[in-house]
């Protein structure tokens, strides 16, 4: 049988109210973001050769490729595709940077990226010229 | 001639004892007790709780048949996506059962790694639940000082995965990312620091009269009713039932690393706190022994992602109790079946239990007290509740229904399955009609 008695929460009661407050005042002060922190996905067009795998591997389908009209390599035609990123699906996985051969992909730190407008969220850095 | 007060009252109440009987409460499914919908029937008597009768389903998502429809990596974090609390032990359970389907094997580093997150990630859990049950008891303070604590492993979590919640930390064979360097003394300072909260805790639950008013003797069921009704997890050890899987059948590295299983005897809600701020210090235990003999070695073994033929099966401790997937491959890109079963649902069962004979006003105590997270555990069943029919579905005639249902020109030309189906959907349609 526990005792009954009160008293147990006076001395961290007095130990809080001298302390600070542990809320942070975000948007007043810019807050600590640790190195791993997975924000906004980012893409470099110049290193991306439209070879599909993010788009494979995205389990939000967040990535659909576009079809860019053909190149000629040697005597054979190419299509050409580039990625197009539909973000508000993102969830921040970070598959794609992962199974990106080329280094194209990136996961920056940016998170404050809530918009009333969806269509900003689209990327369409790699598909237009 | 003078009367007692309550000998006044029971002549007063002789009257309306004729009318008493039964009366029939509906509970939810949006309730403020419930941050997730679910509905329950309370059958009273006065204020005392006689029978309870669920009805799950409102928040079934379907996963597992849109897990037929994904390649093996991608419901990796579909299945992360279970839950929002105890998000990393679905992805492990799940990639468990993949990788025994493969002929790869897990590197000890990434077991050892799994171990750590899944252990911080059970103190979370803990400190989470601690806090609500602080909050329905009317002590909010403990809530807040809790939650603030809470934080504490969260950002360690989200230093060594880089999200706080939905770590996408595993991969099959292996994890994603390697752990810091330079944290191991970081990571034993904080663990030390929650031991000490945690003990203050059960004191502060042990001797508070608010909290003691609210949880001694509530909820209470004997280990036999438990026993008999296959509770999981902190469900099952409150009546001192040593049911862990953690102990049964070791996975990721529990086999290497000293264990302390947890149980207790009292048998009611008071108990339970006692065992998972118990057990909250066990598992910090746990996360500094793995931290300071963390193994050398590679932590992923890329695997193919085409998963050869067979069916595996694999079952973790979440902070819950016991969850269990299974997986079936047929050779392919895509999984054939997979079938998770979450702890809520093999707790529910005795939660019921625990309610009966209670008070209207212990509800959501009692309710919290079982942890639950109905969003992971609802399923659908058919039942027609004026026939008392129960009747289940084959993939073949599931197929059908959806064929009768988008394309009703086509209802011409069937056979005997056709049909059959058609009966089937008549109840389904009467039964969606009824909504209570």
């Amino acid at each position: 049988m526990p005792r009954r008695k009160t008293g147990a929460v006076v001395p961290e009661m007095f130990r809080l109210m001298l302390e600070k407050p542990t809320t942070e005042a975000y948007p007043f002060k810019p807050i600590q973001l640790p190195e791993r922190f997975r924000g906004k996905l980012d893409i470099d067009p110049a290193k991306c050769t439209g070879c599909q795998v993010c788009a494979i591997v995205c389990p939000a389908s967040v990535i659909t490729m576009v079809d860019l009209g053909t190149r000629k390599v040697g005597d054979r035609e190419l299509k050409v595709r580039r990625p197009l990123f539909d973000l508000s699906t993102c969830i921040f996985c970070g598959e794609c940077v992962d199974n990106c051969a080329f280094n194209a992909l990136e996961l920056t730190k940016q998170f404050e990226i809530a918009t009333p407008n969806k269509a900003d969220l689209v990327m369409n850095k790699a598909v237009v010229k | 001639m003078t009367e007692t007060p309550d000998q006044q009252r029971k002549e007063a109440s002789a009257g309306l004892m004729e009318y008493s009987a039964e009366s029939l409460v509906p509970f939810g499914p949006i309730h403020p007790a419930l941050k997730e919908p679910e509905y329950f029937k309370l059958v009273l008597e006065g204020e005392r709780i006689v029978n309870v009768i669920p009805r799950i389903g409102y928040v079934h998502r379907g996963l597992e048949k849109a897990a037929e429809s994904r390649p093996w990596v991608q419901n990796m974090y579909m299945f992360e996506r279970t839950c929002g609390i105890c998000s990393f032990v679905h992805s492990v359970c799940y990639g468990q059962a993949v990788e025994e389907l493969t002929m790869f094997q897990t590197p000890r580093r990434a077991k050892y790694i799994r171990t750590i997150i899944l252990e911080m990630e059970r103190i979370h859990s803990h400190l989470l639940w601690v806090g609500l049950m602080g909050h329905w008891a009317g002590f909010d303070t403990l809530f807040m000082w809790v939650w603030n604590d809470r934080e504490v492993v969260l950002d360690l979590v989200e230093a060594i995965s880089g999200n706080r919640v939905h770590k996408s930390m595993n991969a099959f064979c292996g994890v994603r990312r390697d752990m810091p360097e330079n944290m191991e003394d970081r990571i034993v300072e904080r663990m030390k620091f929650l031991t000490d909260r945690a003990r203050y805790y059960r004191e502060i639950i042990d001797t508070e009269e608010t909290m003691l008013k609210r949880t001694e003797n509530i909820g209470r069921v004997s280990a036999d009713t438990v026993e008999k009704l296959c509770a999981v997890g902190p469900m099952a050890r409150y009546v001192g039932l040593r049911r862990d899987v953690r102990l049964n059948d070791p996975y990721a590295a529990y086999d290497e690393i000293p264990l302390d299983i947890v149980t207790r005897n009292e048998g009611d809600v008071h108990g339970l706190l006692r065992l998972r701020l118990d057990e909250l210090i066990a598992s910090a235990n746990v996360v500094s022994y793995a931290v300071k003999n963390l193994p050398d070695g590679p932590i992923r073994v890329k695997i193919p992602p085409i998963i050869p033929a067979g069916e595996h099966s694999s079952h973790c401790e979440a902070p819950r109790g016991e969850i269990f997937y299974y997986a079936k491959s047929s050779g392919g890109r895509t999984p054939e079946r997979i079938k998770s079963r979450q702890p809520t649902m093999a707790n529910l069962p005795t939660a019921l239990e625990m309610l009966k004979g209670q008070t209207l006003a212990d509800i959501p105590v009692v309710l919290t007290a079982i942890d639950p997270c109905f969003g992971c555990m609802d399923r659908m069943s058919f039942y027609d509740t004026e026939t008392n029919r129960k009747w289940t579905w084959s993939g073949e005639e599931l197929r059908q229904f959806g064929i009768n249902y988008y394309f009703p020109e086509r209802k011409k030309k069937q056979g005997s399955l056709a049909e059959s189906v058609r009966q089937k959907a008549s109840h389904v349609e009467r039964a969606f009609a009824e909504e209570p």
